[in-house]
């Protein structure tokens, strides 16, 4: 989708901005295209076509710095859009600290966009017919389910897209991604005695050959169906379960802590953590940016600063702040990479548990399975979740539970860790899998 | 007005692309132009070192096939990306049998409301009068607390253009500003750390930061922190909770708002599907959901419909009176629109949302009368954000600070938990009301599929029974 005369638009757009005053600039163009359909009750319920095109333009104008976008590409009114732009960075503060990342940092391999293979060959030949098929031929509105209930509502929506990138900077940067993706998702109400439970499900791949669409209504309706009942137990400390569809709620607020966004305005729970065993031995995180044909995976963050592959935690060691050029300037530290791309957790101890394992293995406890609400205090760790899922004992699941709250510390948290199931889910842009937990505040 | 005085568009040229929009046989097309400037200033470290515009501009076009929607868009408004847009959206109503050709009535313009307005347009005023003013609220903040180590403060506003036709030949325009200014502060004693952060969102021009708005600010960023700073995580369980007037309005937002929410409710989705007329809490209660309150964040001219903008009453007196709506639950539930269809934007199609949603006073006394009469509980009065299931009711929302009550008294400063509950049992156990409306004017953003710019308030309000996380 991105031209040669878009990348020469961009050329432009680099020269206008040397033209209006900017020693450096950089200008990042964004064409995508994704088509929607959805269905209400297995029935047709919306179709939408979307195409964009934007730009963002970093100025670096007389020691000052601003960025800006727009979606009015005309040569005449980017013009115009760049002038006013230098215009008003000249009205900010110097900041020496603002520059284009050393050549030498940046990503040389990104130049086809496809080197990730993140490209579905077959993208162009799917019809809108083909579109309204999948969407449709996977419900499951009207049919027969085990268990005392009945589906009163399914929404289901599949679609497609594809998005292209191209970065350029004055310093002759020039970087290319292009990704793919097919989603499918389910959410589902179901009636059991009065009472309604929700579910959902989805799959998300860049092949749709590997989307796993058909499944999505059963699940989805499993996942409601194992509430029916549900009810807060009494409140107290529980061993706990974070089933990998939602754990990588427990790990966001630690990358967050690690950027130095956070540790420079003192507000992490994790400063002076570097090269430090902060968390129990069995957390291990690597950043894994460079999987083939894995959604989210890419060459070069948003400065064109290259990525690697590599250690965050070690054993329980922080070996990684996420630190951009402007912030190593500011802080005095080595730049690295602005922030983690594609954030795995290793299995501890060992490779091949799942969730059933590691009810058995815990014996009892509270396996969560959604998150309802809740925040974490960026400054101290200090969280407090709403939750639902499955009360277990002796290793099987006694009933579901819903009401609850869970409140703690994330290093408090980290450091009770007793092991990390090896299922992680490969859509979803973390790879977090089922985690487990000692003795954990539930109040309900 | 004319659609050309704010984009180069014809009157005509919108007929045509309402006519082929309709030409497979839909019943309803929409048109939604917008040119949406963007700008922030961010203050770090007491410089403004960083801020720039943004520039969102296209048009959506919408199609209805009874309750099925085709939607499209195109960020260029020259005819062939509008044609190629309406098209895309006609075909949600291909196959349909019999298709007459679509005849837009004679054009009707409609007044525009007059529930924001701008005196100083943000577009005319240049950024550099705006740097000074983040300095010197910067000063003011440090200077009233020495353990301050970190602040940022950030100023952004927004203006867009809208017109909006549809198959009815009605045609709309707004002008909608939108200026917000937030605060995050982090202290430190000791080995301690602690932050908070305030924010004042309005739909006004630059004429906002006032004097009064900017102490305001600093007079709340350096509130309260000695008791953050003594606080403690409670012992968790159900206890009565009062919740204080203005930002409790959470509650409301979480626990009823949404699952009142029409949408949810045609697709029988929601806990209140089946209960319109049906007394869901004790008498006297008034839950409004209002796009009039002037300058308010929540207020709208128009919907993004072109629906007048308006207050619907949710509850009336204790009895479920209406439900939000867009034209496609009006028409579902023959009723007229609320004017809830809104949409973050021309990428989107528009849905029910809510706009500022509070509850109106009730004869109960002040907070002190609701503290008074609880021998164990919590107080809350801050907030950060909130969830609900809307099939089970289950919501909670996350306080920042408050305090134990023990003995009809504040004792011990709590902070950083979660409260739950469940929708229709919270609107039962409403044991009191007290007569401090206040609607909350910070920057509360609504997340439902889009975001959109909302409000919420409530008087003090005590709650028996919701579940209070801690240790």
């Amino acid at each position: 989708m991105i031209k040669e005369t878009d990348r020469q638009l961009c050329l432009k757009a680099l020269e206008m901005a040397r033209r209006h005053g900017a020693a450096n600039s950089r200008v990042n163009l964004v064409v995508s295209r994704e088509n929607l359909v959805a269905s209400l009750n297995g029935e047709l319920d919306k179709v939408t076509g979307c195409l964009d095109k934007s730009m963002n333009i970093s100025l670096f104008v007389d020691g000052r710095f601003g960025s800006f976008s727009t979606d009015k590409l005309e040569e005449s009114s980017l013009d115009e859009f760049i002038s006013k732009a230098a215009e008003m960075v000249r009205m900010l503060a110097a900041d020496p600290c603002r520059a284009l990342p050393a050549t030498q940092r940046c990503c040389s391999t990104a130049v086809t966009g496809n080197e990730l293979d993140l490209l579905d060959t077959d993208y162009d030949t799917i019809t809108a017919e083909k579109r309204k098929s999948i969407a449709l031929e996977a419900s499951v509105f009207g049919q027969e389910f085990p268990g005392d209930f009945e589906l009163i509502s399914e929404e289901a929506e599949y679609s497609d897209s594809i998005c292209e990138t191209l970065l350029m900077d004055s310093n002759g940067l020039e970087c290319r991604h292009s990704e793919n993706s097919f989603d499918y998702g389910t959410e589902v109400t179901i009636e059991s005695h009065g009472q309604k439970y929700s579910g959902y499900w989805w799959d998300s791949t860049s092949r749709l050959s590997l989307l796993d669409w058909k499944s999505c209504g059963r699940r989805a309706v499993f996942r409601a169906a194992e509430q029916i009942n549900s009810a807060a137990i009494r409140s107290g400390k529980y061993n706990m379960l974070v089933d990998s569809e939602v754990a990588s709620r427990m790990i966001s607020p630690v990358l967050n802590a690690l950027n130095a966004y956070s540790l420079q305005q003192n507000n992490s729970f994790l400063i002076g953590s570097l090269g430090r065993q902060i968390f129990h031995e069995g957390m291990t995180l690597t950043d894994r940016p460079h999987i083939k044909g894995s959604n989210c995976s890419k060459l070069f963050d948003s400065e064109g600063v290259a990525t690697s592959e590599g250690f965050v935690i070690e054993a329980g060691v922080v070996k990684k702040y996420f630190v951009n050029e402007y912030m190593s300037r500011k802080m005095g530290t080595e730049p690295t990479i602005e922030e983690a791309t594609r954030p795995a957790l290793n299995p501890w101890p060992v490779p091949g548990l799942d969730r059933d394992s590691l009810m058995k293995r815990m014996g009892d406890g509270i396996l969560v399975t959604d998150f309802n609400g809740g925040n974490c205090n960026s400054a101290t760790g200090d969280f407090s979740y709403g939750i639902e899922g499955l009360y277990f004992k002796n290793g099987k699941v006694l009933k579901p539970v819903s009401g609850m709250i869970v409140t703690g510390n994330f290093i408090r948290l980290w450091n009770s860790l007793e092991a990390v199931a090896d299922d992680a889910r490969p859509c979803m842009s973390k790879l977090i899998p089922t985690l487990a937990f000692r003795k954990v505040d539930f109040s309900g | 007005m004319n659609p050309s005085d704010k984009f180069p568009v014809s009157e005509e040229l919108l007929r045509a692309l309402v006519a082929e929009g309709m030409s497979h046989g839909g019943n309803w097309c929409d048109i939604y132009l917008e040119d949406t400037t963007y700008c922030d200033l961010l203050l770090r470290d007491s410089e403004v070192g960083a801020g720039g515009f943004h520039v969102d501009y296209g048009c959506g076009i919408r199609v209805l096939k009874g309750e099925k929607t085709g939607y499209a868009y195109s960020e260029s408004t020259d005819f062939p990306s509008l044609l190629s847009a309406a098209r895309a959206a006609a075909s949600i109503a291909e196959g349909c049998c019999h298709v007459q050709k679509a005849v837009i009535p004679s054009s009707k313009r409609l007044d525009e409301g007059n529930f924001y307005t701008q005196r100083q347009d943000w577009r005319m005023s240049g950024a550099s009068q705006f740097v000074p003013l983040l300095q010197d609220l910067d000063r003011d903040i440090r200077g009233r607390d020495s353990r301050i180590v970190s602040l940022t403060a950030m100023l952004s506003w927004s203006v867009s253009e809208v017109v909006m036709f549809n198959s009815l030949g009605e045609l709309s325009s707004d002008t909608r500003p939108l200026g917000s200014i937030s605060v995050t502060a982090v202290f430190k004693q000791g080995d301690a750390i602690e932050k908070n952060s305030v924010s004042r969102s309005l739909r006004a021009g630059s004429e906002m930061l006032s004097p009064e708005v900017m102490k305001d600010l600093a007079d709340r960023a350096v509130a309260g922190i000695d008791e953050r700073f003594a606080a403690r995580r409670p012992k968790g369980g159900k206890m009565k909770v009062v919740m204080g007037a203005g930002a409790s309005g959470i509650l409301l937002h979480e626990a009823m708002g949404h699952a009142f929410e029409a949408d949810f409710n045609r697709k029988g989705q929601s806990v209140f599907s089946d209960r319109m007329g049906q007394r869901i809490c004790r008498s006297g209660i008034n839950i409004v959901d209002d796009g009039t309150l002037p300058g308010s964040r929540g207020s709208c001219n128009y919907d993004d419909e072109g629906v007048p903008g308006q207050k619907t009453y949710m509850v009336r007196d204790g009895v479920l009176s209406s439900y939000l709506h867009d034209r496609i639950s009006a028409d579902f539930y023959h009723v007229k629109p609320t004017g809830n269809g809104r949409r973050e934007n021309f990428r989107y199609n528009p849905i029910p949302r809510m706009r500022a949603t509070y509850m109106e006073n009730g004869t109960d006394g002040n907070v002190s009368d609701l503290i008074a009469s609880v021998k164990k509980g919590i107080f809350v009065n801050q907030f950060a954000n909130g969830e609900v299931k809307i099939g089970e009711g289950d919501f909670t929302f996350y306080v920042r600070s408050g305090f134990l009550i023990e003995g009809g008294r504040l004792t011990m400063p709590v902070k950083d938990i979660n409260i739950t509950g469940n929708g229709p049992q919270a609107l039962a156990d409403i044991e009191a009301v007290a007569s401090d409306l206040k609607v909350d004017e910070s920057t509360w953003t609504c997340g439902k599929e889009q975001s959109v710019a909302v409000s919420c308030g409530i008087p003090s309000v005590l709650v028996n029974n919701l579940t209070v996380g801690g240790e």
